[in-house]
């Protein structure tokens, strides 16, 4: 799983070093966009695994068979697609260095994490609901891509401007920060309604 | 004394009604088989017991408490074998016995007791999917006694399970109160004192060993 996401978090990169005119003036402009396309479609592929093993093996009703709390079982399961996603940005960010020429500060990789507190918890609870159905490949997507899109935003600002470019970091850091509640929040309540029958 | 008590258990699969105001009662330390052809209500029945399902209109009551009201207390006297196995086939058979001994609260030293109980000693440390189907219906068995359940409910456990199936069910159902499904009449007759005969989602009532004979 982590070789077939790095291959294609480079991949994607690759693409958009070739698919554009990168020059020092447009990279930090349009590496982010990149950044945040190739982490999400990533996240997507990680977060439809999340799952796999339960459902392709029945294993979810044999675990919620247990006394653990559906919540802890959600919790773990966030931590690990969490983890998943962590290595594909350690990949990640250092690749765009090296295809974009954009810095990688310790502004840039704080944003990309909080991010992806909030992106997998979104994330492993839809995985969870379109686990049970036939369509779940197409269902994911559609689920979770409306409700990544404040990360998206608020974090492409963050990363823009510890690129260099104008907008208030401390601003859309503070956004991030928000959103990683309120959806901890909200997925820790529905964990119990998602995963129990 | 009754461990289990259910009244009018009725569910309903969007428009389609899979099971029809059963009742039951069930004896502490009782064996009690549901037969009944495919469709017949039987697993439906089973993962109400299990507490897994919600009916929609019914009441149940297993040791006491509400079913489902207190089912996360309940879950600690509770073991299910279901259809699929649900195990980690990239595990071996100790670590997924192990993981679940995580999950149940009890000591990992219950893994070798299980394996044991099991036949499994031999393969603790075998990838579960490079077991045969056998072995790993065995290995389901096992994780479903691992916390010493007072209540096993079985949903065919013979599937597979190969000549002594007999024996080991047995076994495992020695001392223990015991819900299970199966098509074998002959096995049901062999391992259990009352059997419920379910058609189309509703109880044609239960009887003894000898009345399934004849």
């Amino acid at each position: 799983m982590v070789p077939a996401l790095a291959q294609f978090i480079v991949l994607a990169l690759l693409i958009g070093n070739f698919g554009f005119q990168i020059d020092k003036q447009n990279a930090p402009t349009i590496a982010p966009g990149i950044l945040w396309l190739a982490l999400v479609f990533a996240g997507l592929v990680a977060f439809g695994r999340t799952f796999a093993a339960e459902r392709e093996q029945a294993s979810l009703e044999a675990m919620l068979m247990t006394p653990a709390s559906p919540v802890a079982i959600f919790a773990g399961k966030a931590l690990a697609a969490s983890l998943l996603l962590v290595i594909c940005e350690a990949v990640l960010l250092p690749a765009l260095t090296l295809f974009f020429g954009t810095p990688l500060s310790g502004d840039v990789i704080f944003a990309v994490l909080l991010a992806t507190i909030g992106m997998a918890a979104l994330g492993v609870m839809f995985a969870a609901i379109a686990a049970r159905v036939r369509a779940r490949e197409l269902l994911l997507p559609l689920l979770t891509l409306p409700l990544w899109i404040p990360f998206v935003i608020a974090g492409g600002q963050a990363v823009q401007s510890a690129m260099g470019l104008p907008g208030n970091y401390q601003e859309a850091i503070g956004l991030l920060i928000d959103f990683d509640i309120l959806f901890i929040v909200l997925t820790s309540l529905a964990a119990r309604f998602v995963l129990d029958e | 004394m009754s461990l289990v008590v259910g009244n009018g258990l009725t569910h309903w699969f969007g428009r389609e009604l899979a099971l029809e105001g059963v009742d039951l009662v069930i004896d502490t330390g009782e064996h009690m088989a549901v037969l009944g052809e495919n469709g017949a209500g039987k697993t439906t029945l089973l993962r109400i017991l299990a507490t897994m399902l919600k009916p929609t209109s019914g009441q149940l009551q297993i040791a006491g408490l509400d079913a489902f009201k207190d089912r996360r207390r309940l879950r600690h006297y509770l073991g299910y074998v279901a259809h699929a196995t649900g195990l980690y086939p990239a595990l071996t058979a100790a670590e997924n016995l192990e993981f679940f001994c995580d999950l149940q609260e009890v000591s990992r030293t219950r893994v070798e007791e299980s394996l044991d109980a099991v036949g499994l000693a031999s393969v603790a440390r075998r990838r579960a999917g490079e077991l045969s189907r056998g072995m790993q219906q065995r290995l389901a068995l096992a994780r479903a006694i691992l916390h010493e359940p007072r209540l096993l409910i079985l949903d065919e456990p013979d599937a597979s399970l190969g000549d002594d199936a007999a024996d080991l069910l047995t076994r495992l159902m020695r001392d223990r109160t015991v819900v299970m499904a199966t098509h074998d009449h002959a096995l049901a007759n062999r391992l259990c004192q009352r059997t419920l005969v379910l058609r189309h989602g509703r109880s044609h009532g239960t009887a003894s060993r000898l009345r399934v004979v004849k």
